[in-house]
């Protein structure tokens, strides 16, 4: 009881015959799932972009103050380092494409190191968010205390967005150690590569997110109290 | 698609082209509130990020060239953007009562303005 | 005797000897589809049961047997079973799974392991729904829509239904995404879109909705949760958050959601309909369209939950007016069947006799639906027992018939026997019967004011729960009649061939009865279109073993 493939060829009325393509070796097939996933990803987050959106609506002058408050440039850093992370990413992919899976490996450790780098400096800054008392159930974000409703629901979705990004940059990371296993035990091959593909695929949407993130809490108070919206 | 043949040298130089695309474009985005459009900060970012994402997904995830998973992407953006347009859009911009709602209103600026006490 | 799918199958895991782990491990699509059927009609019992319990506590006005908070836990237990354990993957995982690969004559679904682990992970959020049942503070008593901010500052336990039911949601984000990739890679060589059978075309359309819209009540289910534990703010009035919000997000998923459990019903019934009139089937592309159409549409209509909520004025007649729109591909698949019947030999055999019972529930609970679409209306009868008359007479009565309707269709495929069709016909009249004396009554109630979700009610109340009551009592019976029939089928039933029914879709040409493992023989070239009958026969005929076509 294998899963072997073995390729069908259909023949019609005329004698024509026809490739059968199966659920095994479906490339395209597989490519296609991952990005259908994909969509989902899009829409989880579309759908908290929303809410900041309809909050920032109600409350423009406070998201502006609340955005000046952030450190951009522990922010920027962050965004240049994902951005590289696509580049290994997409060089190892490469790589593997090409045949050099020795090379391919090396860059996806890299990625993971740049990965890791992402989260160490989040970690920072969250440290001295919390320490500033502005921190998911504590100091200044408690209900009681008297910051504005729209600064509370900024941090508030600040601290959940980027929380559930940074979740994804650890299932990042687990899944680009088990694809290094999998290179190891020879299941990932130049010749049969789509589970590189596609998590250099999801590497590429933890960027694409971040891409959208990154200006919209850090940079939309950047002109100044008086810039934005 | 047979993704086996591979140039790599030629593949190779795209992916630098573009992070070089990149990098430029978060640099712009630093010097944007003091460079341009200087009175909407939000929609020059929102701009300079949707550049850097269409540059992402056509060459980092290779989407140039598919018409079917581009559609089906197309047709997912649609209705996002249609959630948008119908909630924020026509329901937050004509609520009627925006200014007499606690969480609406113009003078929800803080606790101290007629909150009700938690629990 | 050759093997069959019960006999032999592929594993996700290595090649375990004993029958039990090949059930575990399987990958095989029909397998998988007969332990969601089994899990699923256990939990849709216990659903049943509380569902009578409420039923028993409203015989009478006052308290009797259960008090006031167990009956809100009651009716949160009741909805969250039926909607997230059983209807919303009701169809496509059972019949889908089963059938549509065999329809567009593929040997499983794109991705079979990922199939097998969309079971488990949906066992697994069946399993933390029910755990909460088990823990001090008790089931969700929010209701299944686990409105804010109620559903933040409960002491019950609402947060494992709210994880079972994000949990759920992956499993149906899952099981879309791989019937969406079938669909679109494996198609047999010649089938194009517009000769896939019309079940195809209904699981093709549930699949969008499940891909792109379970994920909004996902991620507002983890807000939910992140409001509940870390105080986000979003959803909480003290902090500035808007209830109404949490609304909104929940109904963009949760109103297509009703769609996707009727499309794929629509689907079953567009296979029974041409069947059993011997009729290719009446404007196939409008049918076929019709079911892309309510998908899209239903995307955009789900602010008519919240026409009491809170909600500007011209976004209340813009979601009145979609609403409307609703109906009208919905009336063309019914005007479609109904001119495919139109001088067909129509033969009334048990699948028949449940989906024409169902044009008849249905049609009552699509119209009062749009009564209740209305602005106006609804402003009367919203939380009225009007509302669920309309839901149940659309679901019990639209998703549930037609799944009943599909499962006697495709009894004798899955198991290669057949059912008595007399005591099958028997267990329809009494269900149906008991149906309509259950839910009509509640239009009347709902009409006069009395609202939903009490355990108790004003005397002038009692007659309609009375009358409801003894629906109850026949439709359970019907009910349980209807599965002892089914046991005995498969237990001791005849055996029924390849293709009892004279059907034309792929299904029903296979080798042998049940069906091997990988399904056809050969893959066939497909080059006629799915319902083609000719003098009450079907045109086109195969050599089994060679899959040619032979006429």
């Amino acid at each position: 009881m294998s899963h072997e493939y073995v390729p069908e060829i259909a023949v019609d009325r005329e004698g024509n015959e026809y490739k059968v393509q199966g659920w095994q070796d479906d490339f395209y097939g597989g490519k296609l799932g991952f990005w259908l996933f994909m969509f989902t990803e899009v829409l989880m987050f579309g759908a908290m972009f929303m809410a900041l959106a309809y909050y920032n609506h109600l409350h423009p002058q406070e998201f502006i103050e609340a955005s000046a408050s952030l450190n951009r440039l522990l922010g920027g850093i962050n965004t240049v380092i994902l951005l590289v992370s696509a580049l290994t990413m997409g060089l190892s992919l490469l790589k593997m494409r090409a045949g050099d899976v020795k090379g391919s490996k090396l860059m996806i450790w890299a990625t993971i190191v740049l990965a890791l780098a992402f989260l160490g400096i989040k970690a920072v800054e969250w440290t001295a968010e919390y320490n500033h008392g502005i921190f998911l159930m504590h100091g200044e974000m408690l209900p009681e205390s008297g910051m504005s409703f729209g600064k509370k629901l900024f941090f508030g979705m600040y601290f959940t967005m980027t929380g559930i990004h940074g979740f994804h940059i650890i299932i990042g990371i687990g899944i680009m150690l088990w694809l290094l296993k999998r290179i190891n035990a020879g299941k990932v091959r130049p010749d049969h590569h789509i589970l590189h593909w596609n998590i250099a695929l999801y590497w590429d949407i933890v960027h694409l997110i971040w891409v959208f993130v990154f200006p919209y809490y850090y940079m939309i108070g950047a002109g100044g109290a008086t810039g934005g919206h | 698609m047979d993704t086996n043949i591979v140039d790599y040298k030629k593949e190779r130089l795209v992916y630098y082209k573009v992070l070089v695309g990149l990098l430029l474009l978060t640099a712009v985005t630093f010097i944007q509130p003091h460079l341009f459009m200087e009175e909407s900060t939000f929609m020059a970012q929102m701009l300079i990020a949707l550049i850097k994402a269409w540059l992402i997904i056509m060459y980092y995830m290779h989407l140039k060239g598919d018409t079917l998973i581009g559609t089906m992407g197309i047709f997912s953006l649609i209705i996002v953007a249609t959630f948008f347009i119908i909630v924020i859009g026509f329901d937050v911009a004509n609520f009627q009562f925006g200014d007499e709602s606690y969480i609406t209103g113009p003078t929800s600026a803080g606790v101290e303005s007629a909150a009700p006490t938690h629990h | 005797m050759s093997k069959s799918y019960f006999d032999e199958t592929h594993t996700a895991i290595g090649h375990p000897k004993s029958t039990f782990m090949q059930w575990m491990l399987t990958i095989d699509h029909k397998r998988i589809g007969l332990m969601y059927a089994a899990v699923m009609f256990a939990f849709f019992f216990v659903a049943v049961a509380t569902a009578f319990l409420m039923r028993l506590e409203l015989f009478a006005p006052g308290g009797q047997f259960i008090d006031g908070d167990t009956f809100n836990q009651a009716f949160t237990l009741h909805g969250v079973i039926m909607i997230f354990l059983f209807i919303v993957p009701g169809i496509p995982a059972v019949l889908g799974n089963i059938v549509m690969p065999l329809m567009i004559g593929a040997k499983d679904v794109s991705f079979p392991r990922l199939n097998w682990f969309t079971f488990w992970l949906y066992i697994l959020g069946c399993i933390i729904a029910l755990a909460s049942l088990f823990t001090d503070a008790g089931f969700a008593d929010t209701g299944w829509t686990f409105y804010a901010p109620y559903s933040i500052t409960t002491d019950t336990n609402v947060v494992f239904t709210l994880v079972a039911a994000f949990v759920l949601g992956m499993a149906s984000i899952l099981t879309g995404l791989n019937f969406l990739v079938t669909i679109h890679r494996l198609r047999a060589p010649g089938m194009t879109f517009w000769k896939m059978p019309l079940f195809v075309w209904g699981i093709y359309a549930t699949a969008w909705i499940q891909l792109l819209a379970t994920p909004v009540v996902g991620i507002t289910l983890i807000l939910a949760i992140m409001e509940k534990y870390f105080g986000i703010g979003i959803f909480d009035p003290a902090k500035g958050g808007d209830p109404v919000l949490f609304e909104h997000l929940f109904w963009i998923y949760s109103h297509p959601a009703v769609y996707l459990m009727i499309l794929p019903a629509f689907g079953v019934m567009s296979e029974i309909i041409p069947t059993f009139s011997r009729r290719e089937v009446f404007g196939y592309r409008a049918i076929a369209l019709s079911s892309a159409s309510i998908a899209g549409i239903g995307y955009l209509v789900w602010g008519h939950h919240l026409y009491t909520s809170g909600m500007a004025d011209i976004a209340k007649t813009i979601f009145s007016f979609l609403t409307f729109f609703v109906a009208i591909p919905t009336g063309i698949k019914f005007y479609d069947w109904i001119a495919t019947m139109y001088k067909g030999k129509i033969i009334l055999s048990t699948p028949m006799l449940w989906a024409l019972g169902t044009i008849i529930t249905f049609t009552i609970g699509g119209l009062t639906g749009v009564t209740i679409a209305m602005i106006g209306v609804d402003i009367h009868l919203q939380d009225t027992y009007y509302t669920v008359a309309h839901f149940h007479y659309a679901m019990l009565g639209g998703v549930v018939f037609l799944f009943f309707a599909g499962l006697h269709y495709w009894f004798p495929l899955v198991t290669g026997k057949m059912y008595n069709e007399t005591h099958a016909k028997r267990a329809f009249y009494l269900q149906f019967v008991g149906f309509n004396l259950l839910w009509f009554p509640m239009f009347i109630a709902g009409y006069y004011g009395m609202p939903r979700r009490y355990f108790d009610y004003l005397p002038e109340f009692q007659i309609y729960h009375q009358v409801s009551f003894v629906g109850a009592v026949l439709f359970i019976a019907g009910l349980i009649y209807m599965f002892i029939v089914f046991f005995k089928g498969w237990k001791s039933g005849n055996p029924s061939g390849p293709n009892p029914w004279n059907a034309t879709t792929l299904e029903w040409h296979m080798p042998s009865s049940p069906p091997p493992l990988e399904n056809h023989s050969k893959v066939p070239y497909v080059d006629f279109n799915p319902y083609e009958y000719h003098h009450g026969e079907p045109v086109v005929k195969f050599d089994y073993a060679t899959m040619k076509r032979i006429d």
